[in-house]
């Protein structure tokens, strides 16, 4: 089985809630690390203008680049559900894997010696039979996940999204509703 | 071995309209974690209380390192932020003695009760503790008006003759056509669910228009169509689209018979037979900068799409004539048949499913006889007191859970008057633009440190049930009991001799809770209706048994009781009020300020936490063309100046906002410089401190120049 996130841009305001949920539960600093990010597009020219906003986080890949950039095998797949974690202890923070990432989902803080970090699809919460923090939070209900037949089978999911890296080169398992 | 982690229902008690459900995870004495509400199932009527990025961020703002921990005295000039450590019974001791003297020497309404809504929707800690205070000891100058709505009130009242105008957000799904006019809930929340109930509405097929200066995230996400209309013409283009549905017979004649007074009079002002100006599209096009084209369109189908919700913001409303605005949409709901029915609106929103009334306020200890002046008059009422016309000499402030210092006009006029002021007490969490000016400085207890009960403003069925999950922070304390400790220095008897509980069980005494442990332990209790709660359904269904309560007993279009009041400028029947000379822009100011809400500020609160403040920075919106005009670019330092002041920002230069209009957020708590200028973007730097003939504050007809900072 392989998990998969799925977001309705149709329905995300940009509020940043999965964002703030994601580090408080991970207990994040503001500014230097975003295991989860959103970005706003403003496109047009008054009074014909659009805006659209998205919200990723790691997408755990079919074939993630950054583990086939990493010298030092230290980020895998995980088997049960197709989670791409980062063993730390093997981790020695060379950042091959921040350049590979198609999406900018690994992340590092300033300080000397710091190890990759990124999106665990809250594998602690999983575990526990709950959803990811960042889809729990939604308070517009725009995110989603679970095994990846359901959440392509959502409706008007879309091959390709503006500002978004296609999925077909990247494989990465992020079903979007585009606005 | 781990230590055991508590999860605690607590709630979200601030003045953003809804009240979500936030879940304390505590592990030895410390919340290490904040979820929400996962309860199932999650569906309309009984939808999940979802928090907000600022709810979420609340950990950051229970051990912030700028959080109150110590009593403080005033250790320097008033309003310097110096301040030393003192002992809770020195500043209990100090603020009893300054009570008693200024009560002996110039009588108890020398004291101004400045507070406010930091935390308004608690039942029982908050605000309401320190009026039943000065009420037990003689009395106070209390402030008067909703800066918010001031002008909706006025409208609601004259109109419908109640304030219940809102039905329940699960409503906004029987809508078959939204407007959204002047109103942004993604970021000014307006009850928790609003949003996603809008974005429901809109895949159920709901046509959604959004009419507003700024193509608001609101209108991002669930508009269709976006009207860029400029600030203040509001009432125009009303007026303008029941031109259009009267002159195409597209009215609701039936309804206008039955349940309104004074339409007849209305139409001979929009046609033109009372003054001769027709209040065409073309007329209504030059005021508002909205093709003509475009008014008809949208009028027509307003009018024949059944049933259609004009759901109007409060920020239109907060201009000169504000009240005309609401006067006119509540006539548009009615002329289309859409007031007390499902899927309609009424024009404004205030109060709406009473469930605030099943949770009564902390009782207000007596009612001797209080001076009142108006909110955005405090500062001038303090330099002039009774001199200048206000009811009373103020001696002192008292502010509890207020930032009234920040969230007025005219921030430099504050600081003036505050310096004239013998004493000032301030009870927070920070030390707040109000509280910097404090001599006495009482830390006090967010609600996780203590159990309360709160109810949202109105839109939702559901109390909230907020558990103390933490011991207070430092030697904070809450408010009911310093207000308590300092009875017993005043020599009042019988302040608060109940307990915490005691008093929660009897706030809620009407709130029909069956199991009190249970919704202890749940942390809610959602009500289940029997049939949606519609605004003035009684009214629409038996209005014979079940009149409005207006002197007519029906809407009243023509207002006797306005004609009454012998005011030129404000109307009888709703009008366009062209500005009169004293709002005649400046050509000094050529630029219209609106002060907008944003999703990184309830009011003056959460920009300071870091997760909040990465998430949206406060900054101008300035078109590019007015941008382009000034040498203006994106990120930019600018300087925008008013009669009043002035304050810098940086520029967002975006094709968001209609040319000549530009946004501040209101809520950032004012830095002055040397010179009175304000450096953080607090848009109350260049508000003034006016109001109108009905007390409406116009923010958003606050006139500005915005340049480039050398």
């Amino acid at each position: 089985m392989q998990l998969a996130f799925y977001f309705d841009q149709t329905r995300c305001t940009g509020c940043h809630t999965c964002v703030v949920a994601c580090k408080d539960w991970h207990d994040l600093p503001a500014e230097l690390v975003n295991w989860r990010r959103v970005t706003t597009h403003e496109e047009g020219t008054f009074p014909n203008v659009k805006v659209n906003h998205i919200s990723l986080s790691c997408c755990h890949c079919a074939q993630p680049a950054c583990a086939e950039a990493c010298p030092e095998d230290a980020i895998y797949k995980r088997d049960a559900d197709g989670v791409v974690l980062i063993d730390a202890e093997r981790c020695t923070g060379c950042r091959v894997c921040e350049d590979a990432c198609p999406y900018g989902a690994i992340q590092f803080r300033p300080d000397d010696g710091s190890k990759a970090e990124k999106c665990t699809f809250c594998a602690d919460r999983l575990e526990g039979g709950e959803a990811p923090i960042c889809v729990a939070s939604c308070p517009m209900r725009a995110l989603d996940f679970g095994p990846v037949e359901s959440m392509r089978a959502k409706p008007e999911v879309a091959a390709y999204v503006a500002h978004v890296p296609d999925s077909a080169q990247t494989t990465g398992w992020i079903f979007i509703r585009p606005k | 071995m781990k230590s055991e982690i508590k999860k605690v229902p607590v709630g979200c008690p601030h003045d953003c309209g809804g009240s979500c459900l936030l879940i304390a995870h505590v592990e030895d004495g410390v919340v290490k974690r904040i979820t929400t509400d996962e309860s199932l199932p999650d569906a309309p009527g009984v939808a999940q209380l979802r928090a907000c990025l600022k709810g979420r961020a609340y950990r950051q703002r229970l051990y912030h390192p700028d959080r109150l921990k110590y009593p403080l005295k005033r250790a320097g000039e008033r309003g310097s932020g110096k301040f030393e450590r003192i002992s809770w019974d020195e500043a209990l001791d100090t603020v009893a003695e300054n009570m008693l003297a200024i009560r002996e020497k110039h009588g108890a309404t020398a004291i101004l009760n400045m507070s406010h809504s930091g935390t308004m929707l608690c039942a029982y800690h908050g605000k309401g503790c320190i009026y039943r205070l000065l009420n037990m000891f003689g009395g106070q100058t209390m402030l008067h008006s909703i800066v918010s709505n001031e002008g909706g009130v006025f409208a609601a009242l004259q109109t419908y003759g109640a304030v219940f105008t809102t039905s329940e957000r699960e409503d906004l799904l029987n809508s078959k056509m939204i407007i959204i006019w002047g109103w942004n809930p993604t970021d000014s929340v307006w009850g928790t669910n609003t949003s996603y109930y809008l974005a429901l509405a809109r895949e159920k097929g709901a046509r959604i228009v959004a009419v507003d200066p700024r193509y608001t995230d609101s209108a991002a996400t669930f508009a269709q169509q976006w009207i860029p209309i400029r600030p203040g013409a509001d009432t125009a283009m009303l007026i303008a689209m029941a031109y259009v549905i009267i002159e195409e017979n597209l009215y609701d004649k039936k309804f206008l018979d039955r349940y309104t007074i004074g339409f007849d009079k209305f139409r001979e002002y929009v046609m033109g037979q009372e003054d001769d100006v027709p209040k065409t599209p073309q007329w209504a096009s030059e005021i508002t900068g909205v093709p003509a084209g475009t008014i008809v369109e949208l009028a027509r189908a307003y009018a024949t799409t059944k049933p259609a919700a004009l759901s109007v913001g409060h920020g239109p409303g907060r201009t000169n004539h504000g009240e005309q605005f609401h006067r006119a949409a509540m006539t548009l709901c009615a002329m289309t048949g859409n007031v007390g029915r499902s899927g309609g609106d009424t024009g404004i929103a205030i109060f709406g499913y009473p469930i605030q009334m099943k949770v009564m306020n902390f009782p207000a200890g007596g009612s001797p006889e209080n001076a009142s002046v108006h909110f955005n008059k405090w500062a001038d009422a303090i330099i002039e007191g009774r001199a200048g016309g206000y009811p009373s000499d103020i001696k002192m402030v008292y502010s509890v859970a207020g930032n009234t210092v920040n969230q007025l006009g005219n921030v430099r006029k504050a600081d003036r008057a505050l310096k004239t002021l013998e004493f000032m007490v301030a009870h927070d969490h920070f030390l707040t633009a109000t509280a910097r000016y404090a001599d006495i400085v009482f830390p006090a207890t967010t609600h996780f440190e203590r159990s309360d009960v709160m109810t949202p403003w109105c839109f939702g069925h559901y109390i909230i049930y907020s558990d103390k999950a933490i011991e207070p922070y430092g030697e904070c304390r809450n408010d009911i009991d310093i207000c308590a400790d300092l009875a017993k220095r005043l020599g009042i008897a019988g302040y608060n001799d109940t307990s915490e509980e005691e008093w929660l069980k009897y706030l809620t005494s009407a709130a029909e809770i069956a199991d009190w442990d249970e919704f202890k332990q749940r942390g809610f209790l959602k009500y289940e209706l029997d049939k949606p709660h519609i605004a003035f359904r009684e009214q629409i269904e038996d209005i014979e048994n079940s009149p409005f309560s207006t002197p007519s007993g029906k809407i009243e279009i023509y207002s006797q009781s306005i004609a009454d009041m012998q005011k030129p400028d404000v109307p009888p029947i709703p009008k366009y009020v062209a500005p009169q000379k004293a709002e005649t822009p400046d050509p000094q100011f050529p630029l219209n300020l609106i002060t907008g809400h944003s999703k990184k500020s309830c009011n003056s609160m959460f920009y300071n936490l870091p997760w909040v403040h990465e998430a949206e920075k406060q900054e101008i919106w300035i078109n590019s063309v007015d941008a382009g005009a000034r040498g203006i670019k994106n990120g930019d330092m600018v300087k925008v100046t008013s009669g009043v002041g002035a304050t810098i920002l940086p520029a967002r230069v975006t094709e968001r906002i209609i040319p000549g209009t530009v946004n501040i957020d209101q809520g950032m708590q004012f830095q002055l410089n040397a010179e009175g200028i304000d450096t953080v973007g607090c848009a109350n730097a260049v508000c003034p401190d006016v109001h109108t003939s009905v007390d409406v504050t116009p923010y958003n007809s606050t006139r500005v120049q915005v340049e480039k900072m050398a």
